[in-house]
């Protein structure tokens, strides 16, 4: 026992101080925080408070401008998109905006939208809104600004004042205010219809990502980990260490010790990001896309370890596999090849999986051992499958690796003591039954 | 407990239908230096792997320190393979460390006993480099501290001398003549057999996987007599082989070592050799194990 635990300290050292290890742990998260701030961030960038002089040629429109209407309740719902048509909440969101009343005194427009053209270059005011007196009829307005990209800012103006000209075109037909008020309210209301079939769509194109984000990581730490292994075992048959290690313990010790070594640094490793995220979470879920909000929960995290170990294992035990087997690195490398296309298959029935997260495909594909690490994980982050499938997928694989390790100690044995030729198959079929 | 370190009885490998090690079997009482001799694929490597269960024979039995070789038995072994290799971005000392922690001893004694053997084999201040940053020869220093850091009670060293400078070889071999004084069992395998002349207390010999000679070093001398006798010379010596009288000559160049069919008449040889090479020493002497290994095989081919 105490052998097994010598040969997972000296495992998990050397990966942990690896310059490696330790890149691909600080650089994990900046991507993570990429993904989470930068949808918000793009929507911040150039936007501060503003002010914006209004020349209100046809009267009463500046008003209902800087009368900002009550926040709907739905703001605080998940899944608001931010680029999408809530005006109001994009520019909430965004720096607050003064509306100048300009003082007209019989001013035509052309002076002065000169005047102000200077104004804003020299950065007096960020912008010009220009209502004609025939705006009622018309329904043209005129902006004036160094950016006119401000979409939230432009939408905000020009949906305030097709309210207002409808309100006032209303009064103006007699009828009554509290109908008036009625109408507008519908007209929130048919927005509300709007946004909301946008926000479930573009709730599910978060999730969509997340989802692939996280298991783009979870294949590549795989991958990482498992060659990790083939490289080790490689090393240690290759500079005949293993005759070393053979004469000093039991060869399945030396085996179980380096696969939980290596392991247990990749758990430190997920850990660390785990608790990142947590730590990002909460400490800034103001400024964070509510849609990873909602797809960040524990129970997501608390997947990602249960099925990081399960493919850890999975797919390290062939991999160790593969570096006993084989002399040199492109021998591994080749053979390494072949078990990559494995592990991306689960990967490529993922897109589906995503599409048909209940079909029949997906459900047994889910299932298999070899591939249920990462295909249930991706089924668990877009549609939750029932229970019973999670702790079918968990307890057939824990099957799986116990016959893998079984196996992989003796293929070990052997393997690590075998120099020159590459073995067959039938070859290695033999090493399990050599005592 | 045991007076044998180690019994082999009639172990016997193949390879791939090759028979690598052919029934062969030896004794070490406790606290001897046993030279295995041999030639270059001779078996003694294979012979050595054996007995530490790194590869199972095919037949025969091996008890080292009285019993079957089991894990506890590991720990009491230092076992110094014949290609070295060591983790090439561990370092130094968490190399003897993890090693030590494999042989069942406690970190801190490892290193501080590693610390103590780094220092006499003059690689102190190494201890936070990684091994790849190790010359050879101080990778072939720290090999062997790693084989006698856990103050093993057998030694099973396979060329030991190999790959060393010689003040190195010096320093093993000191190390070597120590532990036996504490009561450690050596076995050590080489091709050198002028090494092996001047440490071992007994000896086997292997040739074609099959054992040609044991016993204890003087004993072996002593059935070989003292019918050698080594000539110092100059000059070209081919003629002596064919001299009358002559049963085996061995020309090094600047030594012959010659042995007569009748000693008796040793005096005639130095005057067939006076004359035609210039000779600067003539002495009776005992055979060379180097000599003595060439006519057992010679022997053995013969009949």
């Amino acid at each position: 026992m105490n052998k097994i635990l010598a040969v997972i300290k000296k495992e998990y050292k050397v990966i942990v101080k690896k310059k490696s290890f330790i890149i691909m742990t600080v650089l994990t998260p900046v991507l993570m925080a990429a993904m989470m701030f930068v949808p918000v961030l793009l929507m911040k960038v150039g936007r501060t408070d503003k002010t914006i002089a209004v020349a209100d040629y046809a009267g009463g429109y500046i008003d209902a401008l800087n009368a900002r209407p009550a926040k709907p309740k739905e703001a605080k719902k998940k899944g608001i998109d931010l680029n999408a048509a809530d005006q109001q909440q994009a520019m909430q969101q965004g720096g607050r905006i003064t509306f100048q009343p300009v003082p007209l005194a019989g001013r035509d427009a052309a002076a002065l939208v000169k005047e102000y053209e200077q104004k804003v270059l020299r950065k007096e005011v960020d912008g010009l809104l220009l209502i004609p007196a025939d705006v009622k009829a018309k329904r043209q307005l005129a902006y004036y600004s160094t950016s006119v990209s401000d979409f939230a800012t432009l939408k905000f103006i020009e949906s305030t004042l097709r309210t207002a000209i409808s309100k006032q075109l209303l009064l103006e037909r007699s009828i009554d205010p509290a109908v008036v008020d009625e109408a507008t309210r519908e007209v929130d209301m048919e927005t509300f219809k709007v946004k909301k079939e946008g926000t479930t769509k573009s709730d599910s194109g978060m999730d969509y990502m997340m989802s692939l984000f996280m298991i783009v990581i979870l294949f590549m730490i795989l991958i990482n980990y498992g060659q990790m292994i083939m490289r080790g075992v490689l090393e240690e048959k290759t500079s005949r260490i293993s005759e070393l290690l053979i004469a000093s313990a039991r060869p399945a010790h030396i085996f179980y010790g380096k696969l939980l070594g290596i392991g247990l640094a990749g758990l430190t490793q997920v850990a660390i990001w785990i608790v990142l995220a947590g730590l990002l979470v909460t400490r800034f879920s103001g400024s964070i896309d509510a849609g990873i909000l909602s797809f960040l929960t524990p129970e997501i995290a608390l997947y990602f370890v249960v099925f990081f170990v399960l493919g850890f294992f999975v797919y390290a035990i062939p991999y160790a596999f593969i570096g006993a087997a084989v002399n040199t690195d492109q021998e591994a490398q080749q053979f390494a090849g072949v078990l990559s296309v494995l592990i991306i298959v689960p990967y490529i029935l993922g897109i589906s999986a995503i599409q048909n997260p209940n079909s029949a495909l997906t459900v047994g594909a889910s299932l298999f051992p070899l591939f249920s690490p990462i295909l249930m994980f991706m089924r668990i982050t877009t549609a939750i499958p029932p229970l019973w499938q999670i702790l079918a997928a968990i307890g057939l694989c824990l099957l799986t690796i116990w016959g893998l390790a079984w196996l992989g100690a003796k293929i070990f044995r052997v393997g690590m003591l075998m120099y020159g030729k590459k073995p067959t198959l039938g070859e290695m079929l033999r090493w399990v039954r050599y005592k | 407990m045991s007076e044998m370190a180690l019994a082999l009885q009639d172990l016997v490998k193949d390879f791939d239908g090759k028979r690598a090690v052919d029934h062969i079997s030896f004794a070490v009482p406790r606290g001897e230096i046993l030279g295995l001799l041999g030639p270059n694929g001779a078996g003694k490597s294979t012979t050595m792997r054996m007995i530490m269960d790194i590869i199972a024979p095919d037949a025969g039995t091996i008890e080292v320190l009285g019993q079957p070789l089991s894990e506890s038995v590991k720990d009491r072994i230092g076992f110094l393979p014949e290609e070295r290799g060591l983790y090439r971005k561990l370092k130094v000392m968490d190399t003897l460390i993890f090693f030590a922690e494999l042989k069942g001893m406690k970190p801190a004694a490892a290193r501080e006993r590693g610390r103590m053997l780094l220092k006499r084999f003059q690689l102190d201040g190494y201890e936070e480099k990684k091994v790849e940053e190790l010359s050879k020869g101080m990778a072939q220093k720290l090999q062997f501290i790693v084989t006698v850091l856990h103050d093993p009670e057998l030694l099973i060293l396979d060329e030991p001398f190999s790959g060393l400078d010689p003040l190195n070889i010096e320093l093993v071999k000191d190390i070597m003549l120590e532990s036996r004084r504490q009561g450690t069992t050596i076995i050590y395998s080489t091709h050198l057999m002028e090494y092996a002349e001047k440490t071992v207390d007994s000896l086997v010999m292997i040739h074609q996987g099959r054992k040609v000679l044991d016993g204890a070093l003087a004993a072996v001398k002593a059935d070989y007599g003292q019918r050698a006798i080594k000539v110092q010379y100059e000059g070209d010596a081919r003629f002596v082989a064919g001299l009358p009288n002559v049963a085996s000559c061995r020309d090094s160049g600047r030594e012959l070592e010659i042995e007569l069919a009748d000693l008796s008449k040793r005096e005639q040889l130095l005057r067939d050799l006076l004359g035609r090479v210039v000779v600067s020493g003539f002495q009776v002497s005992e055979p060379s194990l180097q000599n003595i290994f060439i006519r057992k095989v010679q022997e053995g081919a013969g009949a």
